[in-house]
C-alpha cells in the first residue's frame, strides 16, 4: 500500500511538473494512465478499478476537470486492462503498447463523451483524432519504455 | 450475503467506483458543489505540499543550471575577451613601438641633414658578447658601403667607429671599449685630450695638460685629429675633475658619453667626412 501511495504521490508531482515539459504540440503524456496500467497488470480488477478511482480523483483534483471525470474513466480503464492482462502477455512490448494504447483511446473517448454529457456538445470526432489519439500514442510509447525498465510481474507494494 | 458479495466483488468495486464517480459529476453538474469542493480540497491539500517543495527544488536545479550555464558561458566569453585584449596588447605594443622608431629614425634623418655628408641608418642587433669589450653590431656592411673606420654617432653624439665588415652587418667600437682612442678638445677652453674608453664604461680624458682649463659639466666634441671622426661631433662631458700631486704632467677626467650606449636601438654610419664642421642640435659650432 505504501508503495502504491508513494508512486502515486510520484506521479502527481511529475504529471504536474514534468509532464507539462514533456508536451509535443501541446500533448503530453499521461502519467496517471501509464501508473494504473502497471498495475493493473499485476493486481486483481476490484484493486484496479478502486486504485483507478483514486488515482482518478487525484488527477482531477490537480486539473479543471469537474471531480469524478477521471475517477469514472479510470476506474473502468483499470477494471478491463486488469481483466485483459489475464487474457494476453502484458510482458512483451507490442502487447503492452496495444493495449496501453488502447487504454489511452478508451480514455480519452469516455472522458469525451462524459463531457459531453455533463457539459454539453463538444467536437467529438476532431478532439477524439487531435487529442486522444496524440495522447494515446504518446502514453503507450512512454509507458511502454517505463515499463519494460521495471521488472516483469513486479506486483506493486502491499495491494496484492 | 458474504459469499453473494465475495462471488460478485469485481461489479460491486467497479460499480460503486463508477456510481461514486458519476455521482461526484453529477453534483457538480447541478451546482450543488460543496461535498465535491471538500473532497477536492482533502485531495490537494494532501499533495499540494509535496508540490511546492518538489516545484521548489525544480526551480532551484533549474536556476542553479541556468547558472552553472550562464555561467560557462561568461567564462567562454572572458576567454574569448581575454584573447581579444591580449591581442590588443600585442597590437597596441607594436604601433608604439612602430612610434618610437619612428621618432627615434626621424631624429636622426634630421641629423642627416645637418651633417651634411652621407649617411647610412642602421638597427643595432647585437652587443658585445663579453665584458671585456665594449661594441655593438649593426645590420648594414659592405653592401650598404660601409668601410672600417668610419665613425658611428646617434643624434646625442658619437658613438664609435667601424672595426670589422662583412657584407651584410659590421661590428662598430664603441668609444667606452678600453682599446678606444679619440681624439677631443674641450668645448669651452679648446683643450686638447684623448677620449679614452675603460673596463667600468666611462671614458677617461688623457694627456690634457695640469694647467689646461676643465671644469664639471664641460662639453667634449672630437678634435678631427687622427683623420677618422670629423671634428665637432659631441662625446662627452666631464663629471670628474682631478690634479694629481705625485708628480704626474697630465690631470685625470673622467667623462659621460652623450649617447647612452646601453639603449642604442638605431645609429648612423658617416660615410665620409663632412667638408664643414658639423653641427649637432644644441651644439654651438667649434670656433
Amino acid at each position: 500500500m505504501m508503495t502504491f501511495v508513494l508512486a502515486l504521490l510520484g506521479v502527481c508531482l511529475l504529471q504536474a511538473i514534468i509532464a507539462p515539459r514533456l508536451a509535443i504540440g501541446g500533448i503530453q503524456p499521461d502519467l496517471f494512465l501509464i501508473l494504473l496500467f502497471g498495475l493493473s497488470v499485476s493486481v486483481g480488477p476490484e484493486l484496479a478499478a478502486a486504485a483507478g478511482f483514486l488515482i482518478g480523483l487525484y488527477q482531477d483534483s490537480l486539473s479543471g476537470a469537474p471531480l469524478g471525470l477521471n475517477a469514472f474513466t479510470l476506474s473502468l480503464i483499470g477494471f478491463l486492462v486488469s481483466g485483459l492482462s489475464e487474457q494476453v502477455k502484458t510482458t512483451q512490448p507490442a502487447w503492452r503498447f496495444a493495449l496501453l494504447c488502447m487504454a489511452g483511446l478508451l480514455s480519452g473517448l469516455i472522458t469525451l463523451l462524459l463531457l459531453r454529457f455533463f457539459h454539453g456538445s463538444r467536437p467529438l470526432v476532431s478532439a477524439f483524432l487531435w487529442t486522444a489519439l496524440p495522447g494515446a500514442v504518446y502514453t503507450a510509447i512512454l509507458g511502454t519504455g517505463l515499463l519494460g525498465m521495471l521488472k516483469p510481474k513486479t506486483s506493486v507494494g502491499g495491494l496484492v | 450475503m458474504t459469499r453473494l458479495l465475495l462471488r460478485y466483488r469485481r461489479t460491486l468495486v467497479l460499480s460503486t467506483a463508477l456510481l461514486l464517480a458519476f455521482v461526484l459529476m453529477t453534483l457538480q453538474a447541478r451546482g450543488d458543489s460543496s461535498l465535491v469542493l471538500l473532497t477536492k480540497r482533502i485531495l490537494l491539500t494532501s499533495i499540494s505540499p509535496f508540490l511546492q517543495i518538489v516545484t521548489k527544488s525544480f526551480d532551484i536545479t533549474a536556476t542553479v543550471w541556468n547558472e552553472y550555464i550562464d555561467l560557462r558561458r561568461v567564462r567562454r566569453d572572458n576567454l574569448l575577451l581575454r584573447e581579444e585584449v591580449r591581442q590588443l596588447q600585442a597590437e597596441a605594443g607594436e604601433l608604439r613601438e612602430t612610434a618610437l622608431e619612428h621618432a627615434r629614425l626621424s631624429h636622426l634623418l634630421q641629423l642627416d641633414k645637418r651633417v651634411g655628408t652621407e649617411i647610412v641608418v642602421a638597427r643595432v642587433i647585437g652587443k658585445d658578447t663579453t665584458n671585456w669589450f665594449r661594441s655593438i653590431l649593426i645590420d648594414m656592411g659592405a653592401n650598404r658601403g660601409i668601410r672600417r673606420h668610419m665613425a658611428v654617432v646617434t643624434s646625442e653624439g658619437l658613438v664609435g667607429r667601424v672595426v670589422d665588415v662583412t657584407a651584410l652587418s659590421s661590428r662598430v667600437q664603441l668609444i667606452t671599449d678600453p682599446e678606444s682612442a679619440v681624439g677631443v678638445l674641450i668645448q669651452r677652453s679648446r683643450a686638447i685630450g684623448v677620449a679614452a674608453g675603460s673596463q667600468v664604461g666611462a671614458i677617461q680624458i688623457k694627456y690634457l695638460p695640469l694647467m689646461a682649463d676643465v671644469a664639471i659639466g664641460d662639453r667634449i666634441i672630437t678634435s678631427g685629429m687622427g683623420g677618422i671622426f670629423s671634428k665637432g661631433i659631441p662625446v662627452a662631458h666631464v663629471v670628474r675633475s682631478s690634479r694629481p700631486t705625485n708628480g704626474t704632467l697630465f690631470q685625470l677626467i673622467e667623462a659621460q658619453p652623450h649617447a647612452d650606449f646601453s639603449r642604442l636601438e638605431e645609429v648612423m654610419v658617416l660615410k665620409r667626412s663632412p667638408t664643414t664642421g658639423l653641427s649637432w642640435a644644441g651644439e654651438e659650432s667649434p670656433p
